[in-house]
């Protein structure tokens, strides 16, 4: 299986996306990880869902994480409530936590040089380019690893389900969808 | 002067400008510079190696390597975090208590450990506080940082320039103790009236955000019980080994190593949890620092300078220490106090000898110097490497503390802790004996 087999559309933010919105994205798609795009739509970076953590977390408790632990329910709330206040730029911006660049592909490199590229770049997500650029879509690693447990004869209707559909197509978790907007 | 001294010379001074102008990496600065001495001839591998006076001086790389590893030990407990969250709740989060608490922890830490460490913990847990109360965080972190200055004054591991004094000098955890706690403890209460004035009297403190702060679980930020007791009696053990120098002889460095070895047995932590919080870097500064210096002693640099001074002081010490002491507070403020006592010790040990049983007017010279340069530290945001510290967190934490706001502030705590230490600089080695 090549990538362009495996190419898929996913909603993506913008550096604009608030942590709120871009952590409503991730939990309605359940996406592993986030494609930022610029305002022409072109993706500019990849951010690995546990990374939106780092919006939730106060960079001093990055600094100490014993300090996560005084915090009670309420003091826990109020810091998640502040992701309406930041930003994925925030987080692209941020020194210690900053998102992976962008990996990409050919669309007719193989599992393992899509494996190879996820690899390298500790990344859930990469893009599918043409030769000379123009973007496919992007490779999710759920439905790379649908062609990699094919591959491996670990085959299930849930498997070829995923491999059938992209996120977007597949819609919210109820099935109800298609799709909505990508914010 | 020979060919060889002037090429020290020049080395010296180059080194010097670039460590000070912060355009290059301090310790790539002091390894080239070391590795020029060589080069040049003035220094040979047991000089830089064997020799106390003119190499590397292992006391001070080992006791600091030592204290690194205990407090890298010591803090996975937990235990600063929840002194500092116990405090602000003792002072019922009252802007101006919790900021005078955090003051004395900050300082009487400082003393017992070392000021670069203490920041980088206390600074987390204060930025904490303050966001829970709504607060803008920059006068306390200034506060921590001039704190750990102050308090890291009053001891022999406190400030790394009270380290390389004690070994080039010969004097003891004692001596400082005798010396330098008692005026501490006097400049630790100005700098609380100075913290009042400068900040703590426009602090509002609003009920409302005050309950958010008390209802922190401290004890919740206790990562090993057990862990924190062994640490709390290994540290009370090394403090002993200290104080007890006279009739052990054990040599500081030695004392923070075997406290080390214990730390590392008793907390069975992986390497690179305890080897976390020692910075090979300084370290490496250090060591290049001392090449250079010794460069500096061997080519006789040093004793014709002191020969100079010493016939231009002659007999009339205390304005050579008040001298020593205001100087030292200002060129503290203008280039890192490491590299200004690595050099000035040398000097006043040729111009009054080692420290241990001189008479008090020529060992107030290497009092005046530590005062001056652990309190001259203050005077800017490079002046020490707790200042550093704390601007690096602040700015990382989008509270950026400018050179100038920190300037401000600390030109007033330095004059401030100066002019007090000249009374009692004369009264104490002058008038008293």
């Amino acid at each position: 299986m090549r990538a362009e087999d495996l190419v898929e559309q996913v909603p993506t933010v913008t550096r604009a996306t608030t942590g709120a919105e871009a952590a409503r994205v991730v939990a309605e798609y359940r996406l592993s990880g986030l494609v930022v795009a610029d305002e022409s739509g072109e993706p500019i970076a990849v951010v690995p869902g546990s990374q939106l953590f780092g919006l939730v977390l106060p960079r001093w408790v990055r600094d100490d994480r014993k300090l996560v632990h005084a915090y009670d329910e309420a003091g826990a709330d109020d810091l998640c409530r502040r992701l309406n206040e930041s930003t994925i730029g925030d987080l692209l911006d941020d020194e210690k936590l900053t998102a992976k660049k962008l990996p990409s592909v050919l669309p007719e490199d193989t599992l393992l040089e899509i494996a190879s590229a996820m690899d390298e770049a500790h990344s859930p997500v990469v893009v599918v380019r043409d030769a000379d650029g123009t973007f496919r879509g992007v490779l999710t690693m759920s439905r790379v690893l649908a062609a990699v447990a094919t591959a491996a004869g670990q085959d299930s209707d849930l498997v070829r389900r995923r491999l059938a559909k992209d996120i977007i197509l597949r819609g919210t978790p109820d099935e109800s969808g298609p799709t909505r907007e990508a914010p | 002067m020979t060919v060889s001294a002037v090429l020290a010379v020049v080395v010296f001074a180059g080194a010097y400008v670039l460590i000070a102008s912060e355009k290059v990496n301090r310790t790539a600065v002091a390894l080239g510079g070391a590795a020029l001495m060589v080069l040049i001839g003035v220094v040979r591998g047991g000089d830089v190696f064997f020799s106390e006076e003119t190499g590397v001086d292992w006391n001070v790389i080992f006791l600091l390597l030592g204290m690194m590893v205990i407090v890298g030990v010591l803090r996975q407990t937990g235990v600063f975090e929840f002194v500092a969250i116990w405090a602000a709740q003792r002072a019922r989060a009252r802007p101006f208590r919790m900021m005078a608490l955090l003051i004395v922890i900050t300082a009487v830490a400082s003393a017992l450990l070392d000021n670069v460490t203490t920041v980088l913990l206390v600074a987390p847990v204060t930025l904490l506080l303050c966001d829970r109360l709504a607060l803008a965080p920059v006068p306390f972190l200034l506060a921590e940082a001039m704190a750990s200055n102050i308090g890291g004054t009053a001891t022999l591991i406190g400030d790394p320039p009270n380290i390389i004094i004690a070994s080039r000098a010969g004097l003891t955890f004692n001596d400082f103790l005798v010396n330098l706690a008692p005026i501490v403890v006097v400049l630790l209460g100005v700098f609380l009236a100075l913290a009042w004035l400068l900040w703590g009297r426009r602090m509002v403190y609003d009920p409302e955000r005050a309950a958010s702060v008390m209802a922190l679980t401290p004890r919740e930020t206790i990562a090993d019980a057990r862990l924190l007791r062994r640490m709390l009696v290994v540290l009370g053990l090394v403090l002993l080994g200290f104080l007890t120098h006279n009739l052990t002889h054990l040599e500081p460095s030695l004392v923070a190593l075997l406290g080390a070895g214990a730390s590392v047995l008793l907390s069975r932590l992986p390497s690179d949890e305890y080897l976390e919080d020692v910075e090979w870097e300084t370290l490496l500064f250090f060591a290049g620092l001392f090449v250079m210096v010794g460069a500096l002693v061997k080519a006789g640099v040093i004793s014709e300078l002191a020969s100079s001074l010493t016939s231009a002081i002659g007999d009339n010490y205390l304005p050579a220490a008040l001298g020593i002491l205001g100087g030292s507070a200002v060129l503290s403020g203008i280039v890192d106090n490491i590299p200004y006592v690595a050099t000035m010790a040398p000097l006043v040990h040729d111009l009054v000898g080692p420290g241990a049983g001189l008479p008090p007017a020529q060992q107030s010279l290497w009092w005046a110097l530590a005062l001056g340069a652990d309190l001259g530290g203050n005077a800017t945001a490079i002046g020490a490497s707790a200042n550093v510290v704390i601007t690096g967190i602040a700015r990382r934490n989008d509270h950026p503390i400018s050179f100038w706001t920190f300037t401000r502030y600390g030109l007033v705590v330095t004059a401030v802790t100066i002019a007090v230490c000249i009374p009692y600089v004369w009264i104490r080695y002058f008038v008293v004996t």
